[in-house]
């Protein structure tokens, strides 16, 4: 909160805001004002230098951490409108790649794919982790809810290499937990993992497995700062379990759920590199292939570095857009962007 | 709280509420103890096994034995070790360093490096750009490429800026009044403070390193090189061959009669999650806390 405000008031437009408003949150963030009727700026800049160079010296991996493997890549990126040559300097070609992705059809669905996929998982991995909350915060016994949340965290810290060995073995014709459920029943067994019809809510449903249970967290944590007297004031009142959680605990978290569904839609064209590319295969590939995956098969496997690069910058673009609407528009909504 | 005077509905209502919450519980930890089953059974009987089963068929350490003697695991345990060991500490150094300097809200241009943090939050220009990046800096098949890669997270680095903050700034100036250098002021005064914050970024640095497949596989042509999880995609996902071959040369060395693939693949996938369940307890302690602490903010 305070980080906001402090910006907000230095901000190159800080004109705008009514300077009463300025003193006010300036004494109560207990800043020194009288910096602003002060001496010319050479000495300034000296003091400054003599005050703030040892920290310079502490950023300074950090700043050309980001510099090099941050602004560096961004730079490269131009690769996007060039050929590459192998001898000699690379050849400026404009659209090129950008008109050449989308016209191939692969593109087309591969951005289809993506939209799809993260549509799919934001309509039903999305509410889990609320309606879990909600459970959680009606067990009584402190001891219990402790328990079932401590194992429901930890597929949250396993990678989608180790997630995807227990689905692909969980999924499996032969001896996978879930036909041999299905056996059990008198089921036919299906081979999931190669059904382009299943392949989809495989990724939905080991979403749901890898973060419904940390992502309650969240959720219940924002339940937990609920004023409790509103609770009481209900009991008085005689409400039931249900009432409570209707009237009180459900609006008490609309914020946070507001907040994260927003953050879910600025990360749209995320749809999962790490989970598909150890999901896939052969059989079901073009069900599930999402620009990351086209733009790692592209340019790391098959070595078309600019059309890869020019995918690649496509999606940064319309994410970073997303990314920005998403922010402001949580600013506006709840008063807490996304950082 | 009013457990005396419960109504019939509501004690059905904790009886719904209590089963769903076991069945996730199960859902969630029924394919680990299955694996765990499979590693344990007695090879021969292992193909037998149903994916329902909790309990090992006949006991039988074969398995650990072979993987624990299996060369390929071992360099990938010890490359694993030595990556995530040497890029927390560089990870924890310098994002807490910057957070500091960043957290002073004096410093100069501190808001222009801010929102230079920011775009890169923003904007990503995708993995073929940072590719190119290694190669022209010769950082490919070299370990610092993926000690270096995500060197200072923003996300973390926003999130101990914010903690740093927090601390009182009487404590800071009293500091300095002392006549302690910056330095001198973060190792004695925001350090000891910080240390909850700090846990919990090692932590999810650590979580990190262990878990990330994609950049050394990228990074490296050479196998030596890969970590536990590029080893693992490449045994049970792809189902290289020639892992297979060598296998089942070690079988003949190891002297375990008839080990298949599925026992292999169990112990394989438990293997690396080891040490993921060893540090669960403190994850549980410090993020559950960091988390819950953040989301109130």
């Amino acid at each position: 909160m305070a980080q906001h405000t402090y910006d907000k008031i230095n901000s190159p437009h800080h004109g705008k805001v009514p300077s009463r408003v300025v003193s006010a949150v300036g004494s109560a963030l207990n800043e020194d004002w009288s910096d602003d009727f002060r001496e010319p700026r050479t000495a300034e800049f000296k003091d400054n230098f003599q005050k703030w160079w040892p920290y310079y010296l502490m950023m300074a991996p950090g700043l050309i951490y980001f510099a090099v493997f941050h602004y560096l890549p961004i730079w490269e990126a131009k690769l996007a409108f060039e050929d590459l040559r192998i001898i000699g300097p690379n050849v400026w070609v404009g659209l090129k790649h950008f008109v050449q992705l989308f016209a191939s059809p692969a593109f087309v669905e591969v951005l289809l794919n993506t939209l799809i996929i993260s549509a799919m998982k934001i309509a039903f991995v999305f509410p889990l982790p609320i309606l879990l909350a909600l459970l959680i915060n009606e067990v009584r016994s402190p001891r219990f809810r402790q328990s079932v949340q401590s194992v429901i965290y930890l597929p949250h810290f396993l990678s989608w290499v180790v997630i995807a060995g227990i689905f692909i073995g969980a999924l499996s014709p032969a001896d996978g937990a879930i036909n041999d459920l299905r056996d059990l029943v008198g089921l036919e067994r299906r081979g999931y993992m190669t059904d382009s019809g299943s392949i989809r809510w495989v990724l939905v449903w080991s979403e749901a497995w890898r973060s419904a249970g940390w992502d309650s967290l969240l959720y219940f944590a924002a339940i937990m700062s609920i004023d409790p007297q509103l609770y009481e004031a209900a009991e008085m009142d005689g409400a039931s379990r249900w009432h409570k959680m209707r009237h009180i605990t459900l609006p008490g978290i609309v914020p946070t759920i507001a907040t994260l569904f927003i953050l879910n839609v600025g990360l749209f064209l995320n749809a999962g590199f790490d989970q598909v590319f150890n999901l896939t295969n052969d059989a079901i590939q073009d069900k599930i292939d999402i620009i990351d995956t086209y733009v790692f098969r592209l340019g790391i496997t098959g070595g078309q570095f600019s059309l890869a690069t020019a995918a690649g910058l496509f999606k940064g673009v319309i994410g970073m857009v997303m990314m920005l609407s998403a922010h402001f528009l949580s600013k506006r909504l709840t008063g807490k962007g996304v950082w | 709280m009013a457990s005396q005077n419960r109504t019939g509905l509501e004690r059905a209502e904790s009886v719904i509420i209590v089963s769903v919450l076991l069945a996730l519980v199960v859902i969630t930890v029924q394919p680990i103890l299955n694996l765990l089953a499979i590693s344990l059974t007695e090879p021969a009987n292992a193909p037998g096994m149903s994916g329902l089963a909790v309990i090992p068929d006949g006991l039988s350490f074969d398995i650990w034995t072979l993987l624990a003697n299996h060369p390929a695991v071992q360099r990938g345990l010890i490359n694993s070790f030595f990556i995530t060991l040497t890029g927390t500490v560089l990870n924890v150094t310098c994002t807490a360093l910057m957070a500091w300097a960043l957290s002073r809200k004096n410093l100069p241009f501190r808001r222009t490096i801010f929102i230079l943090v920011l775009v890169t939050i923003v904007f990503e220009p995708g993995i073929i750009p940072d590719y190119f990046v290694m190669r022209r800096l010769g950082l490919l098949d070299e370990y610092a490429a993926v000690i270096i890669f995500k060197m200072v997270n923003a996300w973390y680095l926003i999130i101990l800026i914010r903690f740093f903050e927090e601390i009182p700034n009487e404590l800071i100036e009293a500091a300095e009044l002392d006549g302690a250098n910056p330095f001198q002021i973060f190792w004695r005064v925001v350090l000891p403070l910080a240390k909850p914050a700090l846990a919990t970024i090692t932590l999810f640095y650590v979580v990190y390193h262990w878990n990330d497949f994609l950049r050394p596989m990228i990074y490296f042509n050479d196998q030596d090189k890969w970590p536990l999880q590029v080893v693992l995609r490449q045994f049970v996902l792809v189902g290289d061959k020639a892992a297979i071959v060598g296998l089942e040369a070690m079988n003949n060395y190891t002297g375990a009669s008839q080990i298949d693939f599925k026992s292999f693949r169990a112990g394989m996938i438990l293997f690396t999650i080891l040490p993921v369940l060893a540090i669960y307890p403190l994850i549980l302690r410090y993020f559950t806390k960091g988390t819950m602490s953040g989301a109130v903010k």
